[in-house]
């Protein structure tokens, strides 16, 4: 039952809860058993909201005795990366700098989470201020990948924990952040769901912020369902971000109809499949071929401006971050990771004519990828070109030729952070090593419904989503 | 051909950005400019000319 309560999806605790079939105190109970016995080798927590999560489960318990209506989250448990606001609870940004922070108001996502009834089991571990997609972190120590522990293989980031306690049934979800792939690089890594939504869809208040007009919050799950469902709950306008939307919140969960037929799917084969190693184009190429015996109309389309992404996204992110950091960098730059130190000081040999580069280069982009989905629902591409490297691994060989590691694991993810279209990131396979393999689709702006429409069909096509990794 | 900077050259563009780093950490960052400045170069060989600058975000 432990187990069973562990890695239920969160629309069925959901649902559970609501009918008095389990108690919300046994549903965190379970998690915070799970948490003790599994996170020293693990490490996604930052944080154990222990306590307050039990007595928040009490009061959702009471709640549901005295027959008060109740979100369509309540007493589920989530999980926080650790640049969510928290009120009274220390949010860090995975720094040192910001180690003893206690903000005074929760991020809105996280109020919009509670007032949907879900309790907050703690703050996960992430790269320090977001800046890196290994999942690496000085300060804190880096959490290991649950499919491959013993040999200290990278969750991805910089959403790490979040990947790394979905995935090891320590949270039924999490929240992540997206600036270059750090929702979707971890749920590839470690075998889960991760969706960005399109740039305006959620609110950033309230988030520690990498870089403005690249950072994307949204839900890390198992099931598409669930990414469905907590987004309902997430998204929507906020005068507390003036880039959030104001188009109507549709019922995603509705649109999940598990039906493909009609869908026109564009695989993006050159620099996206044609990047990936045999294993991973292989899984994705059956994937594609899978929705296509569903009904799904299946081409390829190729997006030649993303080759230029690389340069024009490190010119706006390198940029945007300076900007943010300049006042510790100069009051306490030995408190930086040294290796995010020097991320942040390169972003001062950059002008303000290369951020004005970067943007044109956005610019194009973004109109590629709208023409590509003017006469196609959603694009298929990997969400990784590999699987899980090692910690200590640096240098890599994709399918076209060698690269380093950290360039690799944003290379198919960040033309997406850069042109804004919603992603969703599932898994599509495992490899002849164990690990798992990640492919995302990509939709039109506010699109979320179809994108997820199509990635819930797959999930229904395919059990590679209800794996779960062997732990000790 | 690359241009090839010179401390004196990294400590006068750090400065200007409003930074005092030490020759130490300039010379230890100088490859990973050159690289990085090589990275931007790019950006100048492609026909931009005619394209608006992404500067509002499309929020609907």
């Amino acid at each position: 039952m432990s187990a069973d309560l562990a890695f239920a999806p969160v629309a069925d605790l959901a649902r559970m809860i609501a009918r008095k079939e389990v108690s919300p105190v046994e549903v965190v109970r379970v998690h915070l058993e799970r948490i003790a016995a599994l996170d020293a080798t693990l490490r996604a927590y930052i944080t154990v909201c222990d306590e307050a999560a039990l007595a928040a489960a009490r009061a959702a318990e009471s709640a549901l005795a005295a027959g008060r209506p109740v979100g369509a989250l309540h007493g589920v448990p989530v999980a926080l990366k650790d640049l969510y606001d928290t009120a009274g609870v220390r949010t860090t940004g995975g720094s040192k700098i910001l180690a003893d922070r206690v903000p005074e108001a929760d991020a809105t996502v996280v109020r919009r989470l509670k007032e949907a009834g879900a309790i907050v089991l703690g703050k996960l571990h992430m790269v320090e201020f977001a800046y890196g997609p290994e999942g690496l972190n000085a300060h804190h120590g880096a959490p290991r990948n649950p499919w491959d522990a013993a040999a200290a293989r990278m969750p991805g980031g910089s959403s790490s924990g979040s990947g790394v306690a979905v995935a090891a049934g320590l949270a039924p979800a999490a929240l992540g952040s997206d600036t270059g792939g750090s929702i979707r690089i971890p749920a590839s890594l470690c075998g889960i769901t991760g969706l960005k939504p399109t740039y305006g869809r959620v609110s950033r208040a309230g988030v520690l912020p990498l870089a403005w007009s690249m950072d994307h919050v949204g839900p890390m799950t198992r099931t598409v369902a669930d990414s469905a469902l907590l987004l309902r709950v997430m998204a929507g306008y906020d005068p507390a971000d003036a880039t959030t939307s104001v188009l109507p919140v549709p019922d995603y969960l509705a649109a999940l109809s598990g039906d493909v037929k009609g869908l026109r799917v564009g695989l993006l084969r050159s620099f996206f499949l044609e990047s990936a190693t045999p294993e991973v184009r292989a899984a994705v190429e059956t994937a594609a071929k899978a929705l296509e015996k569903a009904g799904a109309i299946l081409d390829e389309v190729a997006l030649p401006a993303v080759a230029h992404v690389g340069a024009a996204s490190y010119a706006v992110v390198a940029s945007e971050a300076l900007a943010y950091h300049t006042g510790w960098l100069k009051s306490r730059p030995t408190d930086y990771d040294p290796e995010v130190r020097k991320r942040l000081q390169l972003g001062a040999f950059i002008t303000g004519a290369h951020y004005v580069r970067g943007q044109q280069v956005r610019a194009l982009v973004r109109n590629e990828v709208d023409a590509a989905l003017a006469r196609r629902d959603v694009l298929l591409a990997p969400a990784t070109p590999l699987t899980a490297p090692r910690l200590d691994e640096r240098q890599t060989t994709l399918g076209d030729g060698p690269s380093e590691v950290r360039g690799a694991l944003i290379r198919l993810t960040r033309p997406f952070n850069f042109s804004g279209h919603p992603a969703c990131a599932v898994p599509c396979g495992f490899s002849t090593g164990g690990l798992p393999i990640g492919m995302q689709l990509v939709g039109r702006p506010f699109d979320e419904a179809t994108v997820l429409r199509a990635a819930d069909a797959y999930q229904r096509l395919t059990d590679w989503h209800t794996r779960r990794p062997v732990l000790a | 051909m690359d241009a090839v900077f010179d401390l004196a050259t990294l400590r006068g563009a750090a400065r200007v950005a409003g930074f005092t780093w030490t020759d130490e950490e300039l010379e230890a960052l100088r490859p990973v400019i050159q690289a990085s400045l090589r990275l931007l170069a790019t950006l100048d060989t492609l026909p931009l000319d005619a394209v608006e600058p992404t500067t509002q975000y499309r929020i609907l």
